[in-house]
């Protein structure tokens, strides 16, 4: 591919080598700061207007052809302009801050603003930090990079995102995702249908002040997402390409071996034959007699019928004759190949910025994987003086496929392999000797295992029909965004937005007809369609103006609307007539077909007001009110609004003459967002389910009406201060917030004798008070070597501040005043009884408060167990340069907090599942001459001992290193004649390294701390190369 | 130049303003039907009790609780003839540790069916009468939700307390009888015998209203009719020691429905238009989630998933030689099943698509409801009569009176015609009885080894399997009133009931 695009590169330019007669000379611009190169800065030969500006990445090239020049001046708005002498080696010119402070334009609601004029809490990111990283969905590459955003990428599965939190959780059952906004609209495409190399920022709004523009949505922050336009001069053309290799992150639980497995599972017999009131004797015999008939096979061979003597042992002389292991059978390294190129610039009147993308990221269990295809188109115009246009139009097109691996399902492609121990072959084998059975040509015969247990999976082989069934999801994603902005008079403008985003996600699911879960039905075929539309339409008027040199005011008001249309399709067959036919047409049983619409809408009307005084003062306001589809209509209207001012006091007389401070901004910021999200479009309505009866018409009630359900409210507090000092070297924002939300929309719990679970409510209130942390500094920087820190951490606690009624139960959590939403409320594990071996829970007598203990799970107490949410998060990055060699760490931590593990039980049955794998722990079970231990007696009956209690809740502290990333600039001598800008070819890891306590288990896991079968997070190490010219 | 500009803005201006119309904002379902729309008129009543069926019978909430008849299944799994083996699904309630812990999803389920079809019940008994149309239609639905609700409550009667023979005081379950609103709290328990009044109030209220409807042919066996009313009447007595209104309301709920012939009760228990079946659910490739019970019950067809409803071998030494129920019993030689003993009573009807029609009523039960209703009255020659009626019809040997207990005999009978119907615990808890498991080992106490002969004419010795579970899970041994009988209450309504125990 490289070679490829390279050849095309070199037979394009070829003829212009060596037609220069001029010293040309080449370099790249820094920011002396950051290091960062400085797009759009101006080169010019002194004394002359001849010139060029530096592209994208900050270099330039310029032909000087009056021999007599000596010196270029090199320039930046904001820098201080510096001369430097022509040579034809490449220059690096490092331009230091003219002010003391590097003030960066950052994207925010509805418009751009300067980072430390702003009076609220906005955190970016610079695509090129993006760029590298081995991410197939945007939203995982968020994770350690910012203070304040909780992320966690549950799955592993190529193409999925990560969960989304931003300053603590501010709702309990209406949603907690932020708001995506690509290209200045709310955005309900595919987050991964968006490549990672199109994005020039990602900017995250975390308190009201900065967010309360889109009120309606913003209550839990905002993301946006801004492409690539063009600028400089000229065409700039980049290309990348990588390849990479992954695996899993971390090893899974391990198990016990098969004479282990055995012994236990006598063990098992032997205990319950004595709790059905057997001798010692008859229940040893018992044992022996039964293992091998309910394992399903003899492992051992003929030779050895009984394997497990009266003893409980092995019999001496047997021996596995095989030990298969089907975790690995089902998993492989996975393969990633990723290749963008793009072409951006400008000319007179217009900017453009044209790109293609592919990628393969393969997974690492077999049958699954994400291919994607991308195409962006973004294109500014200056079509009249007081008319711009542009239009961005992104399309992608994405084949994922996802086989079951996130459910409970006994096809789940993870479980499958982790569930079944080493004795099962996963080839036919001869029961007699262990060797192969051989098929007419000498291939091996897959088991299907009609002999397995259940809890195996009988009847099936998924390492064969993983290759032959198929879980597809493909996608289409277009989306585009078209303005129009006018100028009426002086600085008032009208700026007209229309945005679409559409979505056609169709599934494929098929299983064959021969072989594995669905053959006795003659194999099964699902295809579905879920189709969004999605459109805002918003007229905005500007105005813009400064008055005397020192007031400056800034305005908008305007109207949006928003419409959501939800299609869905999905029809199902059995009983396919040929095999190898997989689609619906193909099978002969109508299964079931179904399919309904759904539409969401919002009307909005918003304005904001700012004003600054002398770049010292700075005031904001906003105004917004919602009206949402999803409340009835005297319910339906919410007000949002937000109040803020900063004070940039380093522009102070008596701060400016400081040597050291260069920035101190104190900023506060106060608001109101709403949340209208319950998850159902109409959830005020008392509504029946429409169903049938054998081809008559049915209904029944299924929600009870809430005609007063109405928005959910966040109240913001933000204050925080941003500092910067000795020459920029070190600095920080410290920021305090205080998230407080009201009218919490809720499902709240019913007796189910009422004949429903719950009833849609606005309960309660909860509030969320943190701290965000963003320290950077460059402790190193010499002429060739720099090393820079960035360092965030947030901290925040949840605390329920008020209830309709005492306490609520839900699952495995509690609500009560004064506790987290995410405080664990389950039984407490007392230990295993050291007489007998069983299970022991705590139990408390609700009149006298003795504390004392049960074997029987089910009257133990519920206690406070502590919280899921994490005290610490975030991340921490070193980057150490010296010349063109760059390496650079990302540390993602997240320190405190609990997480249940609901995987690991699977493992942990104490016979009662015969034929399930066990883990490796289960080793250390009570016997009579252990009877210190954390792991009760094996029986076959089942004593409850894995169901939810403490004995699962593990630490979640973890630290996990989250990209490691080496990369290498060519020098510029090299490329010359290759006519290339730059070169840099660079090898970046992934999850390399997973510090973690909890063997087996990958920490990162959903927010409220309860794992639930998921596809395993995965490690890749990947090598590329990127191009410019 | 600038004429055009504001030309520009005003028709953008114009178009944004056009395009706030006030219905922008009301959105409705289209897979659900505001509550007002239900009760216009009566045939729009007539989907509520369509659906509130089909949401019992066919709601999945694990693949171990495939909707309603999954009672029936736990039932018999908690009794002495199925030796549940330990594949997935009711082993645990086998073993009992499952239905006495509020925490399991067996537990929740069940309430939650219950309750749902008791709340549909009072929301069309409650606004039928406001419907527009056709009275002997409207009058016809009432009576059958009334009938649906009396079957629950007679469901919940039988298995979340003791007979009331025990205690008719004891804490039961709560009763509503209007439809859940926004402001509805949870209520307390009734007691058991105020459950089963409400019950029989029930099936008496819905009595009236269905007589004279007809349902029309077998496929709607699964509509509430005056036969499936007077048959649920007959249990309900039964279950209350009413022993003459049993008997009558059993005659009147066989009536048009003869008892099979003998080789149909080898057709696998799948089939609605069996003439036998009172009431019965039917099953279509695309409505089958019921069906999902057969992967339990069927014990032959290969594409059964878990077949683990296995006979308990002492069971086979009730039956007769000539007993067409005989021919059933197979001792199974295939690897992950040798040494059960397969009753090959029920198999799916369409072994392809995987789907079986379920049984709700037969007449069978009803002949023995009228035969042990006589002998508990103390009239021992029609018992007898009714007794031997079903036993011809079995092809069994007939019972001569006073040889031995004729209400044991019938209590066995039942066991043996009934056997996985879901007779099993309410029969024991009606009776005030036990739980009766033997091992089935040598008489030495070793493995009891079985010379099984196959079709090819050989035979093969497998180790006979029969109990696995011969005691409480506490080690104790089965004794009448245990708590382990009882189907708990689930947590989630201790926790969000207050009134619960008031």
């Amino acid at each position: 591919m490289l070679q490829r695009l390279l050849l095309i590169f070199l037979v394009v330019l070829g003829p212009l080598l060596g037609a220069a007669q001029t010293r040309t000379v080449t370099g790249t611009v820094f920011s002396a700061i950051d290091k960062a190169p400085l797009p759009g800065a101006t080169v010019v030969v002194k004394g002359t207007t001849k010139g060029t500006a530096t592209n994208a990445e900050g270099t330039f090239k310029l032909d000087v052809t009056d021999p007599s020049a000596t010196t270029l001046v090199v320039s930046f708005i904001g820098m201080k302009p510096q001369e430097v002498a022509i040579t034809t080696a490449p220059i690096r010119i490092s331009l230091e801050s003219a002010s003391k402070e590097i003030d960066e334009v950052v994207v925010i609601a509805y418009g751009t603003g300067k980072k430390n004029s702003l009076t609220g809490s906005v955190s970016q990111i610079k695509g090129a930090e993006l760029e590298d990283r081995q991410i197939s969905s945007v939203s995982r590459g968020l994770q350690g990079q910012v203070a304040g955003v909780q992320s966690t990428a549950q799955s592993g599965q190529p193409g999925t995102d990560a969960t989304i939190r931003i300053r603590g959780v501010g709702s309990i059952n209406a949603s907690s995702d932020p708001l995506y906004v690509v290209d200045g609209a709310p955005y309900t495409g595919s987050i991964n249908a968006i490549n990672p190399s199109d994005i020039e920022s990602i900017s995250v709004l975390k308190d009201a002040a900065s967010s309360a523009l889109y009120g309606s949505r913003g209550a839990n922050g905002v993301i946006i997402i801004t492409t690539k336009k063009g600028k400089g001069n000229g065409t700039n053309i980049n290309a990348r390409v990588s390849q990479g290799f992954s695996k899993r992150a971390v090893k899974d639980y391990a198990q016990v071996s098969t004479n282990d497995y055995f012994q236990m599972y006598w063990e098992a017999l032997r205990n319950a034959g004595l709790t059905n009131g057997l001798s010692a004797d008859a229940a040893a015999a018992y044992a022996s007699s039964n293992v091998v008939s309910d394992l399903g096979i003899n492992p051992y061979g003929t030779a050895y019928p009984t394997p497990v003597g009266l003893d409980g042992k092995i019999v001496p002389g047997a021996h596995p004759l095989w030990n298969d292991n089907w975790n690995n059978a089902m998993q492989r390294t996975g393969q990633r190949t990723q290749a963008d190129v793009a072409i951006s610039g400008t000319s007179d009147k217009a900017r453009y910025y044209v790109s293609g993308g592919y990628l393969n990221d393969q997974g690492i269990y077999l049958g699954s994987g994400f291919k994607r295809y991308n195409v962006r188109t973004n294109l500014d115009l200056d079509a009249k003086k007081w008319l711009k246009v542009g239009i961005n139009l992104a399309a992608a097109h994405s084949d994922q496929q996802a086989p079951p691996s996130e459910d409970s399902r006994s096809d789940n492609y993870v479980n499958y392999g982790r569930l079944m121990p080493s004795f099962y072959p996963i080839y036919q084998r001869n029961l007699t000797t262990g060797a192969y059975i051989l098929d007419a040509n000498g291939n091996k015969i897959f088991d299907y295992g009609a002999y397995r247990p259940s809890a195996n999976n009988p009847n099936t082989n998924l390492v064969q029909t993983a290759n032959i069934d198929l879980h597809n999801v493909n996608r289409d994603d277009v989306s585009a965004r078209g303005f129009a902005e006018a100028t009426i008079w002086d600085q008032l403008k009208f700026k007209t937005t229309y945005s679409a985003d559409y979505t056609q996600r169709m599934t494929h699911d098929y299983t064959n007809p021969t072989l594995g879960f669905d053959a006795p039905i003659g194999g099964t075929v699902d295809r579905g369609s879920y189709r969004t539309f999605s459109w805002t339409f918003n007229n905005i008027f500007t105005y813009d103006k400064t008055f005397q040199e020192k007031h400056h005011i800034s305005l908008l008001a305007g109207q949006e609307a928003y419409k959501y249309k939800f299609t869905f399709i999905d029809g199902n067959r059995s009983g396919f007539s040929l095999p190898g036919l997989t689609e619906p047409a193909d099978a002969s049983v109508l299964l079931g077909y179904t399919g309904y619409s759904d539409v969401f809408t919002l009307s909005s009307y918003l304005s904001r007001a700012e004003y600054d005084y002398k770049g010292k003062y700075f005031f904001s306001g906003s105004l917004r009110r919602d009206g949402s589809s999803r409340f009835s209509p005297s319910r339906r209207w919410g007000t949002f609004w937000s109040l803020g001012g900063s004070w940039k006091m380093t522009e102070e007389n008596w701060l400016k003459s400081s040597k050291w401070l260069d920035l101190l901004t104190v900023r506060a910021s106060y608001g109101a967002q709403g949340n209208d999200n319950l998850g159902s479009f109409y959830g005020y309505q008392a509504l029946y389910v429409v169903n049938s009866n054998l081809g008559e018409g049915g209904t029944y009630r299924d929600t009870l009406a809430n005609t007063n359900l109405k928005w959910e409210t966040n109240l913001n507090l933000n204050v925080g201060v941003d500092w910067s000092m000795f020459n920029n070297r070190f600095g920080g924002t410290v920021e305090f917030f205080q998230r407080k939300s009201r009218d919490l929309l809720y499902q709240l719990p019913l007796a189910p004798s009422t004949g429903y679970p719950s009833i849609a409510q606005n309960i309660g209130a909860l509030r969320n008070n943190g701290i965000d942390v963003t320290l950077r500094g460059v402790p190193v920087r010499t002429r060739d070597f720099q090393w820079s820190v960035d360092l965030n951490l947030t901290h925040y606690k949840n605390v329920v501040t008020s209830l309709p009624q005492k306490e609520i139960i839900s699952g495995t959590k509690k609500l009560m005043v004064g506790h987290s939403i995410y405080d664990f409320y389950i039984r407490e594990w007392a230990g295993v009884d050291p007489k007998t071996g069983a299970p022991l829970w705590y139990v408390t007598d609700p009149t006298t408060g003795n504390k004392t203990t049960t074997s029987n799970y089910s009257s133990g107490s519920l206690y406070y167990s502590g919280s899921a949410l994490p005290d610490i998060y975030g991340g921490l990055t070193n980057t150490f340069t010296y010349r063109g060699i760059s390496l650079s760490f990302l540390w993602a931590y997240s320190l405190g907090g609990k997480v249940l593990d609901q995987d690991y039980p699977q493992l942990m049955h104490t016979g009662n599942n015969p034929g399930r794998a066990w883990s490796e722990e289960m080793l250390n079970h009570w016997t009579p001459t252990n009877t210190n231990t954390n792991v009760p007696l094996l029986t076959t009956n089942n004593t409850n001992w894995t169901s939810t209690s403490t004995r699962f809740l593990y630490d979640a502290s973890y630290a996990r290193l989250k990209n490691v990333n080496l990369s290498y600039t060519l020098p510029k001598s090299l490329l010359d004649k290759a006519h290339l800008n730059t070169v840099t070819v660079y090898v970046t890891g992934e999850n390399l390294i997973t510090i973690y306590g909890h063997k087996g288990m990958d920490p990162e896991q959903a927010v409220a701390g309860v794992t639930y079968f998921r596809y395993p997070a995965i490690k890749s190490l990947s090598a590329g190369i990127n191009l410019n010219f | 130049m600038k004429k055009n500009r504001y030309i520009l803005t005003a028709i953008l201006s114009v178009g944004l303003l056009a395009s706030c119309s006030k219905s922008f904002l009301d959105q409705q379902p289209t897979n659900q039907v505001p509550e007002d729309q239900v009760f216009t008129t009566a045939d729009n009543v007539e989907t509520v009790i369509n659906g509130t069926w089909a949401y019992a019978m066919e709601t999945f909430f694990t693949y171990s609780v495939p909707g309603f008849t999954s009672i029936l299944r736990a039932s018999d799994a908690m009794g002495d003839d199925v030796a549940v083996t330990t594949k997935y699904g009711l082993r645990d309630a086998y073993t009992f540790v499952e239905m006495v812990d509020n925490t399991k999803n067996r537990v929740s389920a069940y309430w939650t069916i219950l309750y749902k079809v008791i709340d549909n019940a009072n929301s069309i008994i409650a606004n039928v009468d406001k419907a527009t149309g056709d009275d002997a239609q409207k009058a016809r639905l009432k009576g059958q939700a009334y009938a649906l609700r009396g079957w629950c409550y007679l469901t919940l009667a039988s298995f979340y307390q003791f007979n009331p023979i025990v205690d008719p005081n004891a804490k039961a379950v709560p009763i509503y009888l209007t439809p859940t609103t926004p402001t509805t709290k949870g209520n307390p328990r009734a007691t058991i015998k105020q459950v089963y009044d409400q019950a029989i109030a029930d099936l008496l209220a819905a009595e009236p209203l269905v007589t004279g409807y007809n349902r029309g042919d077998a496929s709607k066996k699964y509509k509430i009719d005056l036969n499936v009313v007077e048959g649920l009447l007959a249990r309900a007595y039964l279950q209350t020691q009413q022993w003459t209104l049993a008997q009558q309301k059993a005659a009147a709920a066989r009536n048009g429905y003869p008892l099979m012939a003998g080789a149909d009760y080898l057709k696998g228990f799948s089939d609605v238009s069996n003439v036998e079946w009172i009431w019965g659910h039917p099953q279509t490739p695309n409505q089958s989630n019921a069906s999902y019970n057969f992967h339990f019950l069927d014990v032959s067809d290969p594409g059964s998933y878990y077949y683990s409803f296995m006979a308990d071998p002492f069971f086979k030494n009730y039956f007769d030689n000539g007993d067409v129920r005989t021919q059933l019993f197979d001792w199974d030689t295939l690897p992950s099943q040798e040494g059960y003993l397969r009753y090959k009573k029920f198999r799916f009807r369409d072994q392809t698509a995987l789907i079986g029609d379920l049984v709700l009523m037969r007449t069978a039960e009803m002949v023995l409801i009228q035969a042990e209703a006589y002998a508990r009255s103390g009239d021992a020659g029609n018992a007898a009569l009714k007794l031997n009626e079903l036993r011809s019809a079995r092809g069994a040997y007939q019972y001569v009176q006073n040889t031995g207990s004729l209400i044991d005999t019938i209590m066995i009978e039942r066991r043996k015609e009934l056997w996985g119907e879901g007779f099993s615990l309410s029969d024991i808890l009606r009776t005030n009885g036990t739980v009766v498991r033997k091992a089935f080992t040598s008489y030495t106490g070793g493995d009891s080894i079985i010379q099984v002969p196959r079709a090819d004419g050989t035979f093969k010795a497998v180790k006979a399997k029969g109990h696995r579970t011969l005691r409480f899970p506490d080690g104790t041994v089965f004794t009448p009133q245990s708590k382990y009988y009882l189907f708990a209450i689930p947590l989630s309504e201790v926790q969000n009931n207050p009134s619960l125990n008031n």
